[in-house]
């Protein structure tokens, strides 16, 4: 066991009724990281973190905070702090009366409230004026900082997020994203986020961890999830792939339905008498001309073509399904729908995920 | 913050208790009915339902009946008519003196009942108007159709202005509006509230006593006889109230039901 | 759209506000005229002389009004504890239940309150349902708790529980699970939830289901009648006396005044204080 996480779980299950939604999860975070859980909803990230706060009480398993065991302890007694989805802001108190909430549970003398209070404005760079403004007051990012506010205001050695970026505008949502990344920083503060979406764990995060039906399918830092996903499942939830069977025989051959693979092409991973997917992301596909041959070539027919801003991408159709290719608008391919193309990659570009024989 | 198992046990006991506490006097009321004896004492030695062969033959019941029975009708009527304009102009329109409106029709559902009745006999009296039925009709209304407005209010606030909006666009008046679209939308809540304004004029007793003049009205006349001494006519015409209301209620209920999944079912087979 | 709303709102409170013009607010107005008059007349067109107020001090009437209002103030109390976690549990836990039990209050609101008054006779009375089965069965029995103070605030609590049930679970409703929890997790404990985030939250409901009872409750006749058998004189009691074997209108018409000076006080200063449009369920 790694005692110098900050938080462990073990064997961490939750029933409700016959339905289970964790099972048996184990997971450590280390102290002073970004950590974010992404899965789709029912993925049982909601049901985690109820229990890493203390809103729910676990089935089995174990939960500790350095050297003390906490899922028996009831939400209130917990050094650690939420900031919810809907925010929970107070609706009767003022943004200062929220910010002190904690301090004010404490019995903290009112003047050191304030000046904490006033500190962690200057801090989420609010006015200090907003200290007797209602919520109802306050716009959407505004809110979201009081939130935050509070939440630092109670010290907690774990901040957890419960998506709380998900109601935002799109241009607001990549400034908090931003901001939160930097505040994490400041602060040096433990943050455990969950989302479901991906790009907001990849600009933030340290470490992501994917979740998928009860169980973490890959923990790891946002590249590696990114370059080297542990299976289908993760390849496509982070985003457009193109994933192509290869299998090798017992002499080590290997072959594909699909793909006209160069002649001592190697793959890592790809056992003698194994199979997996050999994934390759839109960006590294490439439109075959000239003289350059590829590792990996194919073709089909040009079915779609659809401009993504800054990208262009392209759906080709063949034999084993649609395949995805992504192209700078400068690189834009001279060609029409219905037309023939031939496609390739390298070695260098793959990434193998093995599949269990 | 999670509610344990053994709280939600609590709670629901404590629902049912209080469900029995409502309902433990109107038992004693039932059993007392059906006692033979003349002065009723628990427990009851021999049964008998020979006291409600009496009220359904005697006279004066059958003309308290028709008393209270004409005054619920026409309350009902009124009340539901005025309380979907009123409900209109409660929770739908946004116009000058809205909030005003709001706190007038809530005044009489605070006021003390046997006040409100002395002050309209006064008020009839006044007039040179001699109290009778007709006048406790009046007195029902003051009470009943704010009440019935709240109701049918509650159905307003759920309703969609653009839905109106969106007619009136197509070429429909005012009219037409209220009655193809508002009326229909707001009828669950007329249904509710022409039941509540029934029940409600059918059970009062605080406001028929000053303004019913020579006539009476089934409470009165319980009421009546309750504080002059006991009778054994007050348990059975009492239970025979309540079984009425009851019946009427679990009929509404009953109907309400079958025309859900009867719309559910319709919905299910398209 | 805005001018139309206008003219439409006007039109159709129009139907409501005559009736509660003609058979409320002008009632009212006879009745602070009448409270005005010399004793015992019965014709507005006397010389005022304020003798009814005078006779409200000096004739002790204001002891019966103190205890209307003290009794209303208990049982409004009362009836705040005792209905809190039931309110809570329909807002909060139940599920179908709260429909259930939603049912059985309103239909018991149907029955005339003196016959469910009279079955509470019929239910404590010596030789009555408990009573006379504990004396069957064990064969001692004991005095009945009718007629007293204490039985007339628990006939108060019984016949308005449901007019502090359902406000309360309305208001309570209105409290955030989201709050609740984040309160919790910034270290609160129950109690403080309770008193800093609950009750806070949920104050209109409060508010009008403790206005409600309390103005009913002041205002009641048949409890101190039918169960406390004249153990104190409630105000509204007098009221009816007055008018009654009395016969003296003026009296009975000051008497109510102070009552509906009190209430109507309480009253319109509770709804001012209240969303009605938010405890109600506006969307918009």
């Amino acid at each position: 066991m790694d005692s110098s996480a900050l938080l462990r779980l073990r064997g961490v299950v939750k029933k409700f009724g016959d339905f289970t939604a964790l099972k048996g999860v184990d997971l450590d975070i280390v102290e002073g990281e970004f950590f974010t859980i992404v899965g789709p909803s029912g993925s049982g990230k909601s049901t985690l973190i109820r229990l890493l706060v203390g809103m729910d009480e676990l089935t089995e398993g174990s939960i500790w905070l350095r050297d003390g065991r906490i899922d028996e302890t009831p939400a209130n007694l917990r050094p650690t702090c939420m900031v919810f989805q809907s925010l929970a802001l107070f609706p009767h108190m003022t943004v200062g009366q929220n910010i002190e909430f904690p301090l004010k549970l404490r019995k903290e003398a009112p003047a050191a409230r304030r000046a904490r209070a006033e500190e962690l404005l200057d801090l989420l760079r609010l006015p200090r004026s907003y200290y007797d403004k209602r919520i109802s007051q306050c716009s959407g990012g505004e809110r979201q900082r009081v939130a935050l506010a509070r939440a630092l205001a109670f010290d907690p050695e774990i901040l957890f997020f419960d998506e709380p970026l998900s109601a935002l505008d799109y241009r607001l949502r990549k400034t908090l994203e931003k901001e939160l990344k930097d505040l994490h920083a400041r602060t040096g503060k433990t943050f455990v986020y969950i989302t479901h979406s991906l790009e907001e764990a990849m600009v933030m995060s340290d470490r992501i961890a994917i979740m998928k039906e009860g169980h973490f399918e890959q923990i790891a830092v946002a590249d590696e999830i990114y370059s080297a996903p542990v299976s289908r499942f993760v390849a496509e939830f982070m985003g457009e792939v193109n994933l192509f069977g290869l299998r090798a025989d017992d002499a080590g051959l290997i072959t594909s339905d699909i793909l006209k693979i160069r002649a001592g092409v190697a793959v890592d991973n790809l056992d003698p008498g194994g199979h997996g997917l050999l994934m390759v992301r839109p960006e590294y596909v490439r439109f075959a001309g000239g003289e350059r041959a590829f590792d990996f070539t194919l073709t089909g027919t040009l079915h779609g073509e659809y401009a993504l801003g800054s990208r262009i991408q392209y759906e080709i159709e063949t034999t084993g399904g649609m395949v995805t290719v992504e192209k700078l608008r400068e690189d834009r391919l001279n060609a029409s729908e219905g037309e023939q193309v031939t496609i390739g990659f390298d070695s260098a570009v793959t990434h193998f995920i093995r599949e269990a024989t | 913050m999670p509610t344990s198992r053994s709280t939600r046990i609590v709670l629901y006991v404590y629902g049912i208790l209080v469900i029995a506490f409502l309902y433990l006097p109107l038992v004693s009321v039932a059993f007392a009915s059906v006692s033979r004896a003349r002065y009723l004492s628990f427990p009851i030695k021999r049964y008998s339902t020979k006291w409600y062969g009496e009220a359904v033959e005697s006279s004066t019941v059958s003309e308290l009946l028709t008393t209270s029975l004409t005054v619920a009708v026409l309350v009902t009527v009124i009340s539901v008519v005025v309380a979907f304009f009123g409900a209109l102009a409660f929770a739908r329109y946004q116009w000058r003196y809205r909030t005003t409106f709001q706190k007038l029709i809530l005044l009489p559902i605070f006021f003390p009942q046997t006040v409100l009745g002395l002050a309209l006999l006064m008020w009839f009296n006044s007039l040179g108007i001699i109290p009778s039925w007709k006048t406790a009709v009046v007195a029902h209304l003051v009470w009943i159709a704010p009440i019935a407005t709240l109701i049918v209010s509650i159905r307003a606030y759920s309703f969609d202005p653009a839905l109106e909006e969106a007619a009136r666009d197509m070429g429909a008046g005012t009219w037409t509006i209220l009655r193809e679209i508002t009326l229909p939308l707001l009828m669950p809540g007329m249904v509710s509230a022409a039941l509540f304004a029934f029940l409600l004029s059918w059970g009062n007793f605080p406001l028929s006593l000053f303004t019913t003049g020579a006539d009476s009205t089934l409470p009165e006349w319980l009421y009546a006889k309750m504080v002059s001494g006991y009778s054994p006519l007050v348990p059975t015409l009492g239970v025979m109230s309540v079984v009425g209301s009851f019946l009427l209620i679990l009929t509404a209920l009953a109907v309400a039901w079958l025309l859900r999944t009867n719309r559910e079912a319709r919905a299910a087979q398209n | 759209m805005r001018t139309l709303d206008r003219k439409l709102g006007l039109l159709s409170s129009l139907p409501l506000a005559v009736v509660l013009v003609v058979s409320f607010l002008a009632p009212l107005v006879v009745v602070a005229i009448f409270s005005v008059m010399p004793q015992k007349v019965f014709s507005l067109t006397n010389m005022p002389d304020f003798s009814s107020y005078a006779v409200f001090f000096d004739q002790g009437y204001y002891k019966s009004l103190l205890w209307s209002l003290g009794m209303a103030l208990v049982s409004t109390v009362i009836l705040l504890v005792v209905c809190w976690p039931l309110s809570y549990a329909m807002a909060k836990v139940f599920k179908k239940f709260t429909l259930v039990l939603t049912i059985a209050v309103v239909m018991s609101l149907f029955v005339s309150e003196n016959i469910r008054l009279f079955g509470w006779v019929l239910t404590l009375m010596k030789g009555g349902l408990i009573e006379g089965h504990i004396r069957a069965w064990t064969g001692v029995g004991f005095d009945s708790p009718l007629y007293g103070v204490p039985i007339i605030v628990f006939g108060l609590v019984y016949v308005y529980l449901p007019f502090m049930l359902f406000p309360l679970a309305q208001g309570i409703a209105m409290v955030p699970d989201d709050t609740r929890q984040a309160a919790y997790d910034l270290g609160a404990t129950r109690w403080q939830v309770l008193w800093q985030i609950e009750v806070p939250l949920a104050a209109p409901g409060i508010v009008v289901g403790s206005l409600l009872s309390f103005v009913l409750a002041a205002g009641a006749l048949a409890e101190s009648k039918i169960l406390g058998g004249q153990a104190v004189i409630a105000i509204a009691d007098d009221i009816e006396t007055a008018f009654t074997f009395g016969q003296n209108w003026p009296l009975g018409s000051a008497l109510s005044m102070i009552l509906i000076v009190i209430i109507g006080g309480l009253a319109l200063f509770g709804v001012s204080k209240v969303d009605l449009d938010a405890i109600m369920g506006r969307k918009r």
